[in-house]
């Protein structure tokens, strides 16, 4: 038994290093000084320093990092928060009255899993007439397209989780619909919407394919912009700088994440199972 | 005055409607236009209507099949690979995330980083100076295989897939392991059954279900993979990690041919689709 609790403790080590490889190579290059990268490229730091950091940090004519967390929080935003505002009326609809559970529930449902870049053409296209190539609110609205499916099917089991003597009770009283949604339905929902805004935002926030055809300059997202310090032009790349870029842009959803597990892990396995 | 419950629904589910036919209607309409007409990016405004000549070509070229072919293999190896490791971790994890709930949260951190992140980061990871994976090979084996080249790429890029959506298996695997009713568990152990034997008749049975949902997710994710790969090596030497997705990117984008690239995409649409009602199919019947 002894043994065998040993040997769970080794696969679980064994395993959070091996799938969380990348991130912590990375981490640890960040750490790294220019000149320490070319002599040693080992996972061991002689002198760490957060040099790279500073730098990334540091607004400069070459690099403005702010410019690409700002677009990618405003179109994440966006892209968390209006498929929550247009699906939460349909999905009381849906559960209460059946509303669209045969043919408009299953086709969105479905449309995650196709490939993205089936929309990402014709979107291009439509956008160019529309004038939203290259803005926030045009990575935003089509964010927000990735983000209904799952908003759909988790504000759907939120509404069916509320028992319906309470809906009972304030039709008793006379409430009409629109007060019967917003005063009782939506408050009993907030916790659900809290879940999928986070989930929403870190899927929008590490969505790479719409950036990178959608935007050219105005509105690149960071994902995106985290590409650029690769493109090798002169010099090189520098790896130091490029780690640490790639650091921060991680760490936003990272924290979320990890604040927020529990949750998460709630409706990626909901998400799955349902669909 | 009142409204009827069907008028109250139609008010209801208008946003949403509105919001799908203006993002997803218009392109819609947009994709069927091109694909069956000739255009670029100096003509866009003035598409030519040629009929199912885009068809005729993007199904008479060679690197759409290879790209077919690649994602398929892709999808297959990535989901059969990922269900198997995520299995064998939740499993015999179990007992110890029982006590330890926060392993959970470090085994996932994989899936909350952008795959395109992860892309850029195994380019630091491989890089030949600077990169610490093909440093140990020299220190400890005297040689590195080069992750990129045409020969050792694909295996380089399922690993990578692999590594970081195994959580995901794990993580529907445990839920699937952690359900399965503990009296199930001890009627088999008063018969005194042996793990190993308790696993394949009782505790994988009633997996089953879950099995096959994950691996079909994955095959799908894996079927339609862009961000990792393009950022990791772009379409690869000679092309070699075109997948669907790439593929289509590349002849939008690169090329300009947008008749060609819609009729593309209608195809692999016709084919998700193709692909999503069989899965959805078979997993009914096994309810």
């Amino acid at each position: 038994m002894k043994l065998h609790l040993i040997l769970r403790w080794l696969v679980f080590v064994t395993a959070a290093l091996v799938l969380n490889f990348p991130v912590i190579a990375t981490f640890i290059t960040a750490l790294k000084a220019p000149a320490e990268i070319a002599r040693n490229p080992s996972l061991v730091v002689q002198n760490p320093t957060i040099e790279n950091f500073v730098t990334v940090l540091t607004v400069s004519d070459r690099l403005n990092i702010y410019h690409y967390l700002l677009n990618s929080l405003l179109s994440a935003s966006i892209g968390s928060l209006l498929p929550i505002v247009v699906a939460f009326p349909i999905a009381w609809a849906m559960v209460r009255r059946g509303y669209g559970r045969n043919i408009l529930f299953p086709l969105i449902v479905n449309l995650r899993a196709l490939p993205l870049i089936i929309f990402a053409v014709p979107l291009y296209l439509m956008f160019s007439v529309v004038n939203l190539l290259d803005t926030r609110l045009g990575l935003g609205l089509v964010l927000a397209v990735v983000n209904l499916p799952l908003t759909l099917m988790l504000l759907v089991n939120a509404v069916a989780e509320i028992p319906i003597e309470l809906e009972e009770a304030a039709r008793m009283d006379g409430a009409r619909l629109p007060r019967l949604i917003l005063r009782i339905v939506l408050p009993l929902c907030r916790p659900a919407f809290i879940t999928t805004f986070v989930f929403g935002f870190i899927t929008a926030w590490n969505e790479f394919l719409f950036g990178l055809i959608l935007t050219t300059q105005k509105a690149v997202p960071m994902t995106v912009g985290a590409s650029f310090f690769f493109a090798t032009s002169g010099g090189g790349v520098q790896w130091g700088v490029a780690a640490a870029v790639m650091i921060v842009a991680a760490l936003p959803p990272l924290l979320l994440g990890l604040i927020m597990y529990r949750k998460i892990t709630g409706s990626m396995v909901s998400g799955a199972v349902k669909g | 005055m009142r409204l009827l419950p069907s008028q109250e629904n139609a008010i209801l589910a208008s946003p949403m409607v509105l919001f799908l036919l203006a993002l997803l209607g218009f392109p819609v309409v947009l994709s069927i236009v091109y694909g069956f007409s000739e255009a670029s990016f100096q003509s866009l405004m003035s598409p030519k209507l040629i009929g199912f000549a885009n068809f005729q070509l993007v199904l008479q070229d060679s690197a759409f099949w290879d790209a077919a072919w690649f994602s398929l293999r892709f999808g297959l190896i990535t989901a059969l690979l990922e269900c198997v490791l995520g299995l064998f971790l939740a499993v015999y994890l179990a007992p110890l995330i029982r006590e330890n709930g926060w392993m959970v949260a470090v085994l996932i951190i994989p899936m909350i980083v952008a795959p395109a992140m992860i892309g850029l980061m195994y380019r630091l990871v491989l890089h030949e100076f600077a990169g610490p994976v093909p440093y140990y090979f020299y220190e400890w084996l005297g040689w590195s295989p080069s992750f990129l080249s045409t020969g050792m790429v694909f295996k380089t890029i399922v690993v990578a897939e692999t590594l970081q959506w195994t959580p995901f298996a794990f993580l529907l695997f445990l839920t699937a392991y952690q359900a399965i009713p503990q009296d199930i568990r001890e009627a088999a152990s008063v018969d005194g059954t042996r793990p190993w034997r308790m696993f394949w008749k009782i505790e994988l049975p009633q997996m089953m279900p879950t099995l096959f949902v994950a691996g079909f997710i994955r095959f799908i994710d894996g079927f339609r993979v862009f961000d990792n790969i393009y950022t990791l090596v772009g379409a690869g030497p000679g092309g070699s990690t075109t997948s669907m997705s790439i593929y289509i990117y590349e002849t939008f984008l690169r090329r300009g041919e947008i008749g060609k690239a819609m009729a593309a995409a209608i195809l692999l649409f016709v084919v998700a689709f193709a692909i999503l009602a069989l899965g959805q199919s078979l997993m009914r019947r096994r309810r």
